[in-house]
């Protein structure tokens, strides 16, 4: 009855969380300050230089503070506040401090958005994964974006928490969110839950327990929910799938396809222009690890 | 840190560019682990791997196979025999066939407490390394895996409350199914990727692993209960077949030794804090922790000093390392009372 085997956890979560600025039209927010911030969002996705989005992304985020402290019971500014602190602290921040404090800040913006549209998650980090699981079984699909929200925001969260084994903890919760957005709307966001899963479902090597074909499942299915847009998708797929079945086939032909991609798909520039990058260096790397 | 521009390593290298044959003075181990990349250990690893082969000017490099990709531990030993590797990070009881001795920090119920490792370690891993060492292994250093503790989804306090639950075994595992067995408690033999949903389906109910192992293998959503009693502790290693590691020089040795004991200290002292983090971190996740009760504590202690017998009678491990670290545990207990 007893394991040796104890694996500290492993979390390569999503280095660049998707920039997805949510903001859509509330009663509460006007439709002017609605259109500027999806326009804003528009451009960030659409940029394909790193530098300016991260020298001109602060300015948005103390902007949409404001909007938040004037609109506190806005659910979509909520989310927009969450995603963009959450995506700019995973992409830009290295200060492990401004890190913390920008995760905590998303997270906590996404369980006041949960609060408004879900009571039962009101206070979601104090729930236990059998609350939760009971909490999330009468969902329905109109809840998947206060939960993608919840649930990226988590994950963000724990991945600047990654020795603090509390905060570990949560990750099965994080998962059981992921997996209710998954059954309920597989598609919201271009299957980005399924990417989620899919670096979850890659932590284990099978030895431990894990089980990656169900990792390299979500991958897939992140790829094809995106048409083939989301060069990100498979960029985690060859480093954290492929690498850790040693596969080397799929890792070097999944990043060559990255490469040989045209990073300039509406929606899409930024994120695969970070994918292009890193599926660079994990080609320069491979010899040294297969 | 050994200077690159040292005399002895001018002289390595001026020999190395004399011989036609100089390539038999660089070597590349390959190493296989279970340990999944990315995690601490293999962190750690690989960074003394990157500092050897550049203090050694490239003689001397480590490849890494982790996360099982060559197989359980007895297979990386099968490889390791016939070449195909040329060393494992391993649990410290996979090389027990071949250095007995080295499985004696692993029997059931053989210490109470860390201060209890740590006494006995400081005074005995030498004695450990140079098991190893006679089996034909170098060795640097132990790495603590921690204590297995049992997580239940009640609250096991006595000794039948846990004999009628459903006790999950490794099903690979021959030392801890005899425990289970002297303890004359039934056991399912699963394997490591089911314990979870037999978790979840009420296949088993009864656990035992690390706190580290119970959050990352995410079993602690299963669990309601963990019983404060340290079952047994073990330790990982870095292995290297020595008629691979002959191959490098004295020189050269000394480096790799350096960097990679240091290494293996780091890891030591990681896990230990992150056991006692993982520990605390279950109860603020909602798990409970509870005592066994004494009276049951002394019978189950009983029965693995029987079994620690019958093993000792089976001369699988000696008597000087047995009598030895029963001196220290009883000078250590004599001490603190």
């Amino acid at each position: 009855m007893i394991t040796r085997s104890c694996p500290q956890l492993m979390i390569r979560f999503i280095l660049l969380a998707t920039l997805t600025v949510t903001t859509g039209c509330s009663s509460i927010i006007s439709n002017q300050t609605a259109k500027l911030a999806n326009s804003l969002s528009t451009a960030i996705l659409d940029n394909d230089d790193l530098q300016v989005v991260a020298d001109g992304a602060p300015a948005y985020l103390i902007m949409i503070d404001a909007l938040i402290s004037s609109s506190p019971k806005s659910d979509s500014l909520l989310r927009a506040g969450s995603s963009l602190n959450g995506a700019y602290a995973s992409a830009f921040v290295t200060d492990t401090d401004r890190r913390l404090k920008m995760t905590e800040k998303s997270l906590a913006y996404a369980e006041q958005a949960a609060c408004i549209e879900i009571k039962t998650l009101c206070d979601v980090r104090q729930l236990s994964y059998q609350q939760l699981s009971k909490a999330l079984a009468t969902e329905k699909s109109s809840s998947v974006p206060v939960l993608y929200t919840l649930g990226t925001a988590w994950a963000g969260w724990i991945q600047s928490r990654s020795s603090d084994w509390k905060a570990v903890g949560a990750l099965a919760n994080v998962k059981l969110i992921l997996e209710t957005i998954v059954a309920l709307d597989e598609g919201y966001e271009n299957g980005n839950a399924h990417l989620y899963l899919g670096v979850l479902g890659t932590v284990l090597p099978p030895a431990l327990g894990g089980k990656p074909e169900i990792g390299a499942h979500h991958f897939q299915k992140a790829i094809d929910l995106s048409q083939g847009k989301n060069l990100i998708a498979k960029v985690f797929y060859a480093e954290n799938y492929a690498r850790l079945v040693f596969d080397r086939d799929i890792h070097d032909r999944l990043l060559n396809e990255v490469i040989a991609a045209d990073a300039k798909t509406a929606g899409y520039t930024l994120m695969n222009t970070v994918a292009q990058q890193q599926a660079r260096a994990l080609l320069a790397s491979a010899d040294d690890y297969f | 840190m050994r200077s690159l521009f040292s005399p002895t390593f001018l002289s390595i290298v001026f020999i190395a560019l004399l011989s036609s044959a100089n390539t038999s003075l660089a070597a590349t181990f390959k190493i296989a682990t279970l340990s999944p990349d990315g995690s601490a250990w293999m962190v750690k690893m690989r960074a003394a791997g990157k500092d050897i082969e550049a203090q050694t000017n490239g003689r001397v490099k480590f490849k890494f196979y982790p996360g099982g990709v060559m197989g359980s531990d007895s297979a990386v030993i099968r490889k390791m025999k016939i070449g195909q590797l040329h060393g494992g990070a391993l649990t410290g009881g996979a090389l027990a066939k071949a250095a007995p001795d080295t499985q004696i920090y692993n029997l059931p119920f053989m210490f109470k407490s860390f201060a209890e490792v740590d006494y006995v370690r400081e005074r005995m891993d030498d004695k450990i390394i140079q098991s190893f060492a006679d089996a034909g292994y170098t060795v640097f250093g132990l790495a603590e895996g921690g204590f297995a503790y049992m997580l239940a989804n009640r609250s096991i306090t006595d000794f039948d409350t846990l004999k009628q639950g459903k006790i999950w075994a490794p099903d690979n595992d021959i030392l801890v199914q005899r425990s289970m067995e002297s303890f004359e408690l039934g056991t399912i033999p699963l394997a490591l990727g089911d314990v979870l949903p037999s978790l979840q389906t009420g296949m088993v109910d009864t656990v035992a692993t690390s706190p580290i192992g119970a959050i990352a293998l995410q079993w602690h959503t299963q669990v309601t209960h963990i019983t404060d009693m340290p079952l047994l502790y073990f330790y990982g290693i870095l292995a290297l077949n020595n008629k691979a590691y002959k191959k490098v020089s004295d020189d050269d040795k000394v480096i790799v030794s350096h960097v990679m004991n240091s290494a293996f200290k780091a890891i030591d002292k990681i896990n230990r804090q992150d056991n006692i983090d993982a520990f605390e971190a279950l109860q603020a996740l909602g798990i409970q922790r509870v005592e066994m009760n004494p009276a049951d504590k002394t019978m189950m202690q009983g029965q693995a000093d029987a079994l620690a017998q019958t093993m000792l009678n089976n001369k699988q491990f000696s008597q000087p390392i047995f009598d030895e670290i029963q001196t220290l545990l009883t000078e250590f207990r004599g001490a603190a009372e």
